[in-house]
């Protein structure tokens, strides 16, 4: 009893750390999917933690879906390649910045926290342009 | 060279010129107005604010926006947008004064996020501690924070797993009813979960 009280302290005490990297956890990954973290190729389930600098990969019946720490949810469709490039959020303060870019597919974000905090906080990169998201809901198409 | 050679290179020009980069602007679930501003076009500075909503703007050269009718939208970006998480849901619990008793009224509530919790596959919780304006703010930001910490144990008591979750204390800041400093409140002190 002593030792799962002990257990739990400890956990929470870790968990509530600042530095804690998880950005995002996969809520629903269908057909062809990997994150890429490096050189590692990783296959995500649903509850999978997404830490920044990942990037989304989907074949041709590739789906994933996901949310952020900071409430941003994004659905990226089949054919994709997408880099979270920066993401810094403070709980606390509920600001941070937000970086994505969209090498190729497609992706529909629902904007959080982070485009909420600051004019511009939150960016999202094309290969031929850069976005200021400003607190909404959209689709970025790049097709190949 | 042939026509038959120019063939392919004619359906790679027609591809090329269907197939630019977008961005389509969509109403939020609240229905509230947003905006995506186009802060660079191929490597040059310059602003463009699009806040038509409904509407899509071609990103290779200077933005053209047009207006499209969302009744139409093709299968690809309706399946993208079903396929959206469902948006978190925030509860606001009370305590007991002095306690880590949830009042009877806050029961309830435990039964509400597990059962939140498991209607979404890889679901987060975020358990947030607020307080009221009485003490120094950075009193206050700890104080929240193990008010946060001690729901979260509540939570695990609940049979919630714990690595599902994490606390945070966000102290004096977003007052659920607005007050000078140094004023006590009940409704400001309060624990918020939110399920992702």
């Amino acid at each position: 009893m002593i030792n799962r009280a002990v257990l739990t302290l400890a956990a929470v005490a870790m968990l509530a750390q600042p530095g804690w990297a998880e950005i995002a956890r996969i809520k629903r990954s269908m057909g062809a999917t990997t994150v890429e973290r490096g050189k590692e190729k990783l296959s995500p389930k649903p509850g999978f933690l997404l830490l920044p600098g990942d990037t989304l990969v989907t074949g041709k019946d590739g789906q994933m879906s996901l949310t952020f720490i900071d409430d941003t949810r994004f659905s990226v469709g089949p054919n994709s390649r997408i880099s979270v490039d920066k993401f810094d959020y403070n709980a606390r303060s509920q600001t941070g910045e937000f970086v994505t870019r969209v090498n190729r597919g497609s992706l529909a974000i629902v904007s959080g926290q982070i485009a909420h905090s600051k004019q511009d906080a939150m960016k999202v990169r094309t290969p031929t342009s850069l976005l200021g998201v400003r607190g909404t809901k959209f689709i970025v198409e790049v097709p190949q | 060279m042939s026509p038959r050679a120019l063939r392919p290179l004619i359906g790679a020009v027609l591809l090329t010129g269907c197939a630019t980069p977008s961005v389509t602007l969509l109403p939020t679930e609240e229905g509230k107005q947003g905006a995506v501003a186009v802060l660079e076009t191929n490597g040059k500075p310059g602003e463009s604010v699009i806040n038509e909503l409904n509407s899509r703007t071609s990103l290779s050269g200077r933005p053209r926006t047009h207006a499209i009718d969302t009744s139409r939208l093709n299968a690809r970006q309706r399946a993208l947008l079903d396929q959206l998480p469902p948006p978190p849901v925030r509860l606001t619990l009370y305590f007991k004064e002095g306690t880590t008793t949830l009042t009877n009224e806050s029961e309830p509530g435990l039964d509400f996020l597990k059962s939140e919790i498991a209607h979404r596959p890889g679901a987060e919780v975020q358990v947030t501690g607020y307080t009221d304006t009485v003490g120094a703010r950075e009193d206050n930001d700890e104080l929240s924070q193990r008010r946060a910490e001690e729901v979260l144990k509540a939570l695990v008591d609940q049979g919630i797993e714990l690595s599902l979750m994490s606390a945070v204390g966000r102290g004096e800041r977003d007052l659920r009813v607005p007050t000078a400093d140094e004023v006590s409140e009940p409704a400001n002190r309060r624990v918020e979960v939110t399920v992702r």
